[in-house]
């Protein structure tokens, strides 16, 4: 179970998508949010699909993975629809009219569209962080972040903390699996029982797991402490984000994506 | 020239009652006088609790004692204002692999100090280079760190240290987590580091094999230093190390006993040659 989550994954490669200076890719995907959002019909919403898939597409990255990505946020992708077939109610006749359910048209239609926009969304997403490493993408954050330094909002520290937490994430999981196991090999019963039982059932894996985390911390402290660490004053990087043509090109691409998807609603209102 | 120089270190952890008061003190160095010549391979013995880890944290000014003084090349470690000179005079590898890594990436871990340290971007790259290929994981550079071994790991953390271009490594029990393989690939690195590189190495171990290979053995216990000498001369000693609770090398143990049933054999026996060559000698005779 807990080896099934992806975000924060990378995978290394040499694709264009990988190549790309990361702070365009962030505020590219900002903005494939922002066309998602304003594509109100079925032509836009096809146009950025197919620009993202395109994307991925290039990016060297295996489609299993794009399943994988998807594979978490299922329930609420299937909430969404349900939400959207039983309750958006049409003008004409309904298809299904079963007790108090009525399914119209329009439901069906809704149901897609949001399917589709979500997926959409969701792969933009993951696209960003599996070809980005997490370091280069803090990098980034730092960088675009940096002009909020004057209003003192510690950008050094709040990246150097999502560095450190994505680099112990499968060092905790992996430490949670064998807490489970120890908990286990001594009788305790996690897979049974109601909600309220397995909830308590998680306080003797949390707790060693909160322990263990605070020591890590500790002597990550020190060993960082060790290799000179002061802070972000004075600090230089080993990689340089430098913008490249392909990054304006790319640019280029996704607003005139845009552009089409504001005409469209324009057009098709 | 010595690089590390100790004189009358004297440290406590305090103790602190409910209320955080202090209330007394746990001593756990008692009047450590050492001086480290520069280019040595120097191991420092001792069982859990005798104060071996707390000595390593003086080398490089983690902790600074209560009264006596640490200097490295001349310098003060409780001078703040050096104390970075000190940290990347004298690097520091701890037990857990696991707790040392800052960044996922390989090679994004080893920039880390020359980052810091302010050095610009291409000679980061060719610290960073450098450093990997002295350990001889250059083409893991761009792996996970979670993906790799334990021994890897351990590696990577040297290698991490090794790119702020240090005089001297100080290594506290690097391989106590370590499988077998992992040990013995670590151990090479540290004595390819020292041999190579001219790097002064001070391991901090429990493993008497470990110990056998340096040039000088430091022996500790009970935050004091009862014996200081070249493997050979400290092994042959095994009374005096059975009482400091630590064991002697297997070869050694073995001359020991053949000693102690009337064999004239000699103690100085750390590797199988060495006895060997001794037990060949007597049935010559």
């Amino acid at each position: 179970m807990l080896k099934d989550i992806t975000i924060g994954q990378y995978f290394p490669g040499n694709s264009v998508i990988h190549r790309m200076d990361s702070r365009f890719k962030i505020v590219l995907d900002i903005l494939y949010v922002v066309i998602l959002f304003l594509a109100n019909n079925f032509i836009s919403l096809a146009v950025a699909g197919i620009f993202i898939f395109m994307a991925y597409g290039v990016s060297e990255i295996k489609p299993v993975m794009m399943f994988k990505s998807l594979k978490p946020l299922l329930p609420l992708i299937l909430f969404t629809a349900a939400l959207n077939l039983f309750f958006v109610k049409g003008t004409d006749e309904p298809l299904v009219s079963w007790w108090i359910i009525n399914i119209y048209q329009e439901g069906i239609s809704t149901a897609v569209f949001m399917i589709v926009r979500i997926i959409c969304l969701i792969v933009g997403m993951s696209l960003l962080t599996y070809t980005t490493s997490p370091i280069v993408l803090t990098d980034a954050i730092e960088r675009l972040l940096s002009p909020l330094k004057k209003i003192k909002l510690p950008v050094h520290e709040l990246a150097m903390m999502m560095t450190i937490a994505l680099r112990f994430i499968p060092t905790l999981i992996e430490e949670t699996d064998k807490i489970m196991s120890a908990q286990k090999a001594r009788g305790a019963d996690l897979d049974t029982g109601g909600l309220m039982k397995r909830a308590k059932a998680l306080v003797p894996i949390l707790i060693p797991l909160f322990v263990s985390a605070f020591k890590r911390a500790n002597e990550l402290a020190m060993a960082m402490e060790c290799r000179c660490y002061r802070g972000g004053e004075g600090r230089t990087k080993l990689r340089q984000l430098k913008a490249q043509p392909i990054d304006y090109i790319i640019s280029l691409l996704m607003i005139t994506v845009l552009g089409f998807v504001i005409v469209d609603n324009i057009v098709f209102v | 020239m010595n690089i590390i120089e100790v004189e009358k270190l004297c440290f406590e952890y305090p103790i602190t009652d409910d209320e955080g008061n202090v209330i007394g003190g746990n001593r756990v160095l008692e009047n450590i006088d050492l001086k480290i010549p520069k280019g040595q391979f120097l191991a420092v013995l001792g069982h859990n609790g005798c104060g071996k880890s707390t000595l390593a944290k003086h080398f490089n000014g983690i902790l600074v004692g209560n009264s006596g003084k640490v200097f490295v090349n001349g310098t003060d470690t409780s001078d703040d204002d050096k104390i970075y000179d000190v940290r990347q005079t004298v690097g520091m590898v701890f037990q857990n692999p696991d707790n040392q890594l800052v960044a996922t990436i390989v090679e994004e871990d080893v920039a880390f100090a020359p980052e810091n340290l302010g050095i610009p971007p291409a000679e980061i790259r060719k610290r960073v280079d450098e450093a990997l290929n002295a350990v001889d994981m250059y083409k893991y550079r761009l792996h996970s760190a979670h993906q790799l071994s334990g021994g890897q790991k351990q590696r990577v953390a040297i290698a991490g240290v090794i790119a702020m271009r240090p005089q001297c490594i100080v290594l506290d029990e690097p391989t106590a987590m370590l499988d077998p393989k992992g040990r013995k690939s670590v151990m090479k690195t540290i004595k390819r580091l020292n041999k190579e590189f001219g790097i002064t190495v001070v391991l901090i171990t429990h493993y008497m094999d470990e110990a056998a290979q340096a040039e000088r053995v430091v022996v500790m216990d009970s935050g004091k230093i009862i014996m200081d000498d070249i493997p050979k001369k400290i092994f042959s000693q095994v009374d005096r190390l059975t009482e400091a609770g630590l064991d002697v090398p297997q070869v050694t143990q073995l001359a020991y006993e053949l000693k102690k049933e009337g064999v004239d054999i000699s103690l100085e026996v750390l590797t199988e040659e060495d006895v060997l060559k001794e037990l060949k000698h007597l049935l010559d005779k």
